[in-house]
């Protein structure tokens, strides 16, 4: 028996509210930890390059992780419909650039933080139609948000400083003699910056959700009238939720283009990005943390590990398999979606539960 | 069992509310007094649930006053009515169904919480602290209605008579001082109802909760009403005892008049 919840009884209410109050859980997350912090870093994984692992594979994907956290908190906890994921991305990233030649001496880290609470100030904002409008109404003003974002990352050519190409160009920065960002930077580092940044945002996130503040998202999102009748404003909590989500999208957003790309154009922030994002949320299900990041590595590290092995193992063209990939995703997520709309999350959940009883599955 | 000296809490003044043409109440006045079961009764369609959504803030009627302990209500939206101790439940229950019970019923302290964002981020020190002490407060409540066995089931899959249970502990959970019950048991069998009946006394005689619930069971009615006040097409036929409702004439005829 593995998980086994019977037997662990809780003498008290606090350790029933802890994170993982079951034993079993705890195991899993050690592990996980064990590959992201030491074991990945060190061997890479099976049959890919070092280097491919750490810049194609593991830091975007913790990347997308952070960004699916927050479309997360939104769509999944607040029950809030957003398709302006990459523009807000792009609020982040600009903002970084901005606030990076404003403060030249500005720590980078503190520079990504930053960019994260303008892009909080922005998401509230555009989270103001929300007030009025649901469902698909609020969808097609999110829709608008992402063009007309997308507009003002070409038409302001402040926010990427005249640059000839248009483009976000990374600057050199370093902190305790480490270099932090800028094309002389390790990808270890870059790593360890976004695995630092995943872990501190996935235990805000849990612990806000988990308190009176994610009660009220998750209040609006069920039952909007009764969540009123019990003393819940509804523009506090959606726009509460609006600006926490998109601090985490907005962070993302930086570290994507400071810590991972390198540099940047619209191009990165676009519509395509939007549905990738929502694609993932939607596949690891929607109001669970966990499935943000089984979510992100389905949607991302599947396919290109895909793409690798096609290319290295089976010798097949890069195009091909590019095209076979894509397929094989969308076929994959329809028959998830039909087993298990709630993602893959659920499916864990119920995994989890089987595992509990076996073997006497009664 | 009217009780002469007892102080008004609520008081409703020629309620008029109209929907576009539709008239739902019309010039209705009526009080609620301190620890009373007050009933709201009359055939479907009367104009019931609209009064209790104007007494909550939901509908603003064109006209007439509220007043609220002695004092006249300005117009208020419901989550502010919900700060002046009013709790409520629905005809169709309005549970949130991606929680659990004891997650719904959490929701109910919503407002008696108050650590701020800073706290709630770390979940450490007060907010944790404010989290263990209403989780207590909310584990009594699962206990005094006896909602023990379902309280980590997700709320949506529990059967209808539980539904509605869980509900009343979630605006229990409020410690509210005015309750607002809409139709508690329609739907229900009679064990179920002697159950809700049952649990509906203990509040009012325990908690001293004034309570205002809708009911279309007559027998129900007589057993728990202190007052009734019997509404049809918007209209206020009667207020009284029960006794004195059900022997009176336009109550008869309302009722036979739609087919009861
Ligand atoms: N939001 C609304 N918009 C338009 N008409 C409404 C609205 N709410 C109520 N009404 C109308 O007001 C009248 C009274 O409705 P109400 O729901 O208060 O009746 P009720 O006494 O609760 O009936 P029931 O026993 O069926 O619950 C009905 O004619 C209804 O159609
Ligand atoms: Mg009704």
């Amino acid at each position: 028996m593995y998980f086994r919840e019977t037997g662990q009884f809780k003498s008290k209410y606090k350790e029933e509210l802890a994170a993982f109050p079951i034993f079993e859980d705890k195991i899993g997350i050690a592990i996980a930890a064990l590959l992201a912090f030491v074991l990945i870093p060190i061997f890479g994984l099976p049959g890919l390059s070092w280097d491919f692992t750490m810049s194609a594979v593991m830091i975007p994907v913790v990347i997308f992780t952070i960004t699916t956290l927050g479309l997360n908190i939104l769509l999944g906890f607040a029950g809030q419909i957003s398709l302006g994921t990459a523009a807000f991305m792009g609020v982040g990233a600009y903002s970084c650039y901005k606030i990076m030649t404003i403060f030249p001496d500005l720590n980078a880290l503190i520079c990504v933080v930053l960019s994260g609470i303008v892009t909080a100030f922005v998401g509230t904002i555009f989270g103001l139609p929300s007030l009025r409008i649901k469902g698909f109404y609020l969808m097609v003003a999110t829709l608008a948000a992402q063009f007309f974002l997308e507009w003002a990352f070409i038409r302001i050519p402040w926010l990427y400083n005249y640059n000839i190409s248009g483009a976000i160009e990374v600057p050199y920065k370093e902190m305790f003699g480490i270099v932090l960002t800028g094309a002389k930077s390790e990808p270890l580092t870059r790593y360890f910056v976004c695995l630092g940044f995943l872990v501190v945002l996935t235990w805000l996130a849990s612990n806000v959700i988990r308190g009176r503040i994610g009660r009220s998202w998750m209040m609006i999102r069920d039952m909007d009238i009764a969540a009123e009748l019990i003393g819940v404003r509804p523009l506090t909590a959606k726009l509460s939720a609006f600006a926490f989500s998109s601090f985490y999208i907005g962070i993302s957003g930086a570290l994507m283009v400071f810590f991972w790309l390198g540099a940047a154009e619209v191009e990165s922030f676009d519509i395509n990005h939007s549905f990738t994002y929502l694609f993932m949320v939607i596949i690891g299900g929607l109001g669970s943390i966990t499935g943000c990041y089984f979510g992100a590595i389905l949607v991302w590290v599947v396919p290109v590990i895909l793409k690798e092995y096609g290319k290295s193992v089976f010798g097949i063209d890069a195009f091909v398999m590019e095209n076979f990939t894509t397929i094989l995703l969308g076929v994959v997520m329809v028959v998830i979606l039909i087993v298990e709309p709630h993602g893959l999350a659920r499916i864990w959940q119920i995994a989890k539960q089987k595992l509990r009883l076996w073997p006497f599955p009664y | 069992m009217v009780n002469e000296q007892k102080k008004v809490m609520m008081e409703v003044k020629n309620i008029n509310l109209r929907f576009g043409g539709v008239i739902a109440i019309q010039d209705v006045s009526f009080d609620i007094q301190e620890g009373e079961i007050r009933a709201i009764i009359g055939p479907n369609g009367a104009g019931k649930s609209s009064m209790l959504n104007v007494i909550n803030g939901f509908y603003h009627p064109q006209e007439g006053e509220i007043w609220f302990r002695g004092e006249k209500r300005p117009s208020m939206e419901p989550y502010e009515v919900a700060k002046t101790g009013i709790a409520r439940t629905f005809q169709n229950i309005a549970l949130f169904k991606g929680m659990t019970t004891i997650e719904n019923v959490m929701t109910g302290r919503q407002l008696q919480m108050n650590k701020n964002f800073f706290w709630q981020l770390f979940r450490y020190g007060p907010a944790i602290e404010e989290e263990v002490e209403h989780r207590k407060r909310c584990e009594e409540i699962i206990d005094f209605l006896e909602i023990n066995h379902i309280r980590k089931s997700p709320v949506g899959s529990l059967p209808y008579g539980l539904q509605k249970r869980v509900e009343l502990a979630r605006a229990l959970a409020m410690e509210p001082e005015l309750l607002l019950l809409d139709e508690p048991m329609a739907g229900m069998n009679v064990e179920e109802k002697q159950d809700m009946s049952r649990f509906i006394i203990d509040v009012n005689e325990e908690f001293g909760t004034t309570i205002a619930l809708i009911e279309h069971d007559m027998a129900v009615v007589m057993d728990l009403a202190d007052r009734v006040v019997v509404l049809d097409y918007g209209k206020m036929l009667a207020d009284g005892t029960p006794k004195e409702v059900q022997s009176n004439q336009a109550v008869i005829d309302a009722y036979l008049g739609v087919a009861h």
